[in-house]
């Protein structure tokens, strides 16, 4: 049984402000090991990749590293795959995020009405989220395959495709089916950060607003909506990070072809440094990037820090 | 007194416990298999039990990212002792002075002598120096369904235009549903897709990849050649722009594609699948000579390593006699041994013959450290993109030429 402080040292505790002699450094201390490793496999690197961004950097020419100034960013403007990069990974964010959140809304509404097994379904609900993304990509790229895929053959057998389409090869689609596969992967996420927040929603105010003569849809506009805002706006711009990070499941998928088709910036980044070994300019490609995510990323932290005020 | 000798006998089993793993040698070896069963794991114990004290730590590295890794695993200091290797990327692996020379070691090396003649000049290094050890070879050849050649009348084609006109023949509904099922050629767009381009194109092509006249007429004209295959004969399948080794092979065994160009490597899957229905000939002549790949592979030490000697033993067993042709069991390819040769009985006769019979105008790469990025980067995205439409046949050959000319 512990034992219990003394009445007076209680009440010193109790007045005392946090950061009295002896306590201040306490949350340093307990925060320092998560702070090192982030320094060190985050900022350490990214620190680097903004150093390599003014350098002339290819891997297999060690001997090439030279101070270029702005000379790769200013490449990057005048380059037309970096402004093919760039339209693309705005469709990509645009399209797949609202398209997440959608769906996540439709399921954590049907999720949280009753219904037999709805444990059950709430368990499985979370399989896409669940599953590594490189599965999930050579999934849906066997679902879309040209030639033996089960799109196809179902699109066919309902006589909605008179022969069958090879989605992924053609310019025309394959970001598209990109991101419903990636829709497909996210909506769970949303589903069941709006469900917590339905639940959080007490039943007595839709009595009372049943009570006062709302319907369904008024009851849905007027406390389910703002009884999940916060959510919404939250679990958005958590989503909106990471989609726009994410290249694992296009490169899986077709690994940013056909041409450019499918190329985002962060995979365009990637190919410039992991594939053609140049890491000056792929290190000012995630530079560039990075800026323009960083408004998002101010965004989201803003809104923490005012949840957390609060 | 009993205690004084326990403690006596434990330290010098300590003691010679730690000697044993000072000279314990470990040598970390890449290597990349399609085969999932490979027999490394039983030339690895054969080896270790002939050579105490030397570890080997076989690692099976995925195709498709096997260079991205080495040459970063290179830079950043922790290269494998001695991995396999292709030529294309020997002035690459040259210019960082990854490679360690083999001249002095080959020389001293008595399976030297068993090698297959000429084989080690082919491989050698820009600088004359010899850096890599082969270990395998394939070359490239036209695979064709031969009951449904023999149904149309057709004969393997021995030139482009008998190619155009036989894929065509060959690209049909067979089912009759209005829908083709059966196309001619089975055209790889994606990466890997240069061998069957270069067959196609490189003949008309002046001075070659590197020789400054890709954007000529003649050039030009033999890649609009290529890109009217699919977009105007349509004898490739509509997803040929993405097309790698797995669909262009799976394609060709269910029938969906009558030809496609491979190596004997995928001859035995070829032949589980379709039987007596696959054959194979050399690739057409397109223009005034005919070009095939000579598809390589060698083994190289990294000059990074700590223990040559032992990975230097390593890559020679390999390299040796039965040990190479049961290297060779796995990954379905061609003994680089005379010995291994005399008795070979791994592949059914056709398929030998037809890459005897490419042997003669099979060729390599320009060795020239742009052919990395021609092969990874370069030629992959310029011909999905000009397949497409995207592009133009002019814009892609510029492109390549780019690449060559800086």
């Amino acid at each position: 049984m512990p034992r219990p402080f003394p009445p007076v040292m209680t009440a010193i505790a109790a007045d005392a402000p946090p950061n009295r002699i002896g306590q201040p450094l306490l949350p340093y201390w307990l925060l320092s090991p998560a702070v090192i490793v982030t320094l060190v496999i985050v900022f350490f690197p990214m620190a680097e990749a903004v150093i390599l961004s003014f350098h002339d950097y290819l891997l297999w020419k060690p001997s090439s590293f030279a101070f270029v100034g702005l000379k790769n960013f200013l490449a990057a403007l005048n380059d037309d795959v970096f402004w093919i990069s760039f339209w693309h990974t705005f469709i990509w964010i645009g399209l797949t995020v609202p398209a997440q959140l959608l769906l996540g809304l439709v399921t954590a509404l049907l999720l949280n009405r009753k219904f037999p097994w709805r444990g059950l379904a709430r368990a499985l609900i979370i399989v896409p989220w669940a599953l590594p993304s490189v599965i999930t990509a050579l999934m849906w790229r066997w679902i879309y395959d040209a030639n033996s895929g089960v799109l196809n053959d179902v699109l066919m057998r309902l006589d909605l495709l008179q022969a069958s389409f090879p989605w992924l090869a053609d310019p025309d689609t394959a970001l598209y089916a990109i991101v419903l596969t990636l829709t497909w992967q996210g909506f769970p996420f949303f589903a069941v950060m709006i469900l917590a927040g339905l639940q959080a929603i007490p039943r007595s105010y839709y009595e009372a607003a049943a009570i006062d003569g709302a319907g369904a849809w008024q009851q849905f506009r007027y406390v389910t909506l703002p009884g999940i805002a916060g959510v919404l706006v939250t679990a958005a711009l958590l989503r909106l990070i990471w989609v726009a990070n994410s290249i694992d499941v296009i490169f899986v998928m077709t690994g940013g072809g056909p041409g450019y088709a499918t190329y985002t910036l962060p995979l365009y980044a990637f190919i410039e440094a992991r594939t053609s070994l140049d890491f000056g300019y792929g290190s000012a490609l995630a530079v560039i990037f990075t800026l323009i995510l960083g408004v998002v990323i101010l965004l989201y932290l803003r809104r923490v820090g005012r949840e957390l005020a609060v | 007194m009993i205690r004084g000798t326990l403690r006596a006998a434990g330290l010098a089993a300590a003691a010679s416990l730690l000697l044993s793993a000072a000279n314990a040698e470990t040598v970390r070896f890449w290597y990349h298999f399609d085969n999932p069963d490979n027999p490394m794991t039983e030339l690895i114990e054969t080896f270790e039990a002939a050579n105490p004290g030397i570890t080997i730590e076989a690692e099976n590295v995925p195709w498709n990212s096997y260079y991205d890794n080495l040459y970063t695993a290179i830079v950043g200091g922790n290269a494998p002792d001695a991995a396999m290797v292709k030529l294309f990327a020997q002035p690459r692996l040259m210019e960082m002075g990854a490679l360690e020379p083999l001249d002095d070691r080959i020389a001293a090396w008595p399976g030297k002598d068993d090698l297959l003649d000429n084989i080690l000049a082919i491989n050698a290094g820009s600088d004359g120096k010899q850096y890599y050890l082969p270990v395998q070879y394939v070359v490239l050849y036209l695979y064709y369904r031969a009951d449904m050649f023999a149904e149309l009348g057709l004969t393997p084609p021995t030139t482009c235009e008998e190619f155009r006109e036989a894929a065509i023949a060959l690209t049909r509904d067979t089912d009759s549903d209005g829908q083709t099922d059966v196309y001619g050629f089975g055209f790889r767009g994606g990466k890997g897709g240069h061998d069957h381009w270069l067959t196609m194109a490189l003949p008309k092509i002046e001075g070659g990849l590197d020789g400054g006249s890709l954007t000529g007429d003649e050039a030009i004209a033999a890649n609009q050649w290529v890109i009217d295959l699919f977009q105007n004969d349509k004898v490739f399948p509509p997803s040929a722009p993405n097309d790698g080794f797995q669909e262009i092979i799976a394609g060709f065994k269910q029938g969906r594609t009558a030809m496609t160009i491979h190596h004997i490597g995928s001859s035995a899957g070829m032949v589980e699948a379709l039987g007596d229905k696959v054959s194979a000939a050399p690739v057409p002549q397109c223009g005034d000579g005919a070009w095939t790949a000579y598809g390589d592979e060698s083994l190289a030490v990294f000059s990074s390593s700590e223990n040559k000697d032992a990975a230097w033993k390593w890559i020679s067993f390999l390299a040796t006699g039965e040990n190479n042709v049961l290297f060779n069991k796995a990954t379905g390819q061609l003994t680089v041994t005379k010995s291994g040769s005399e008795n070979w009985t791994l592949h059914e006769s056709r398929f030998v013959d037809a890459t005897v019979a490419s042997l003669p105008f099979a060729g390599v790469l320009p060795s020239s450290p742009a052919t990395s990025d021609f092969v990874n980067v370069v030629w992959p995205t310029a011909m999905q993109r000009a397949l497409t439409g995207e592009a133009d046949a002019k814009t892609m050959m510029e492109e390549i030429q780019e690449l060559y000319a800086n």
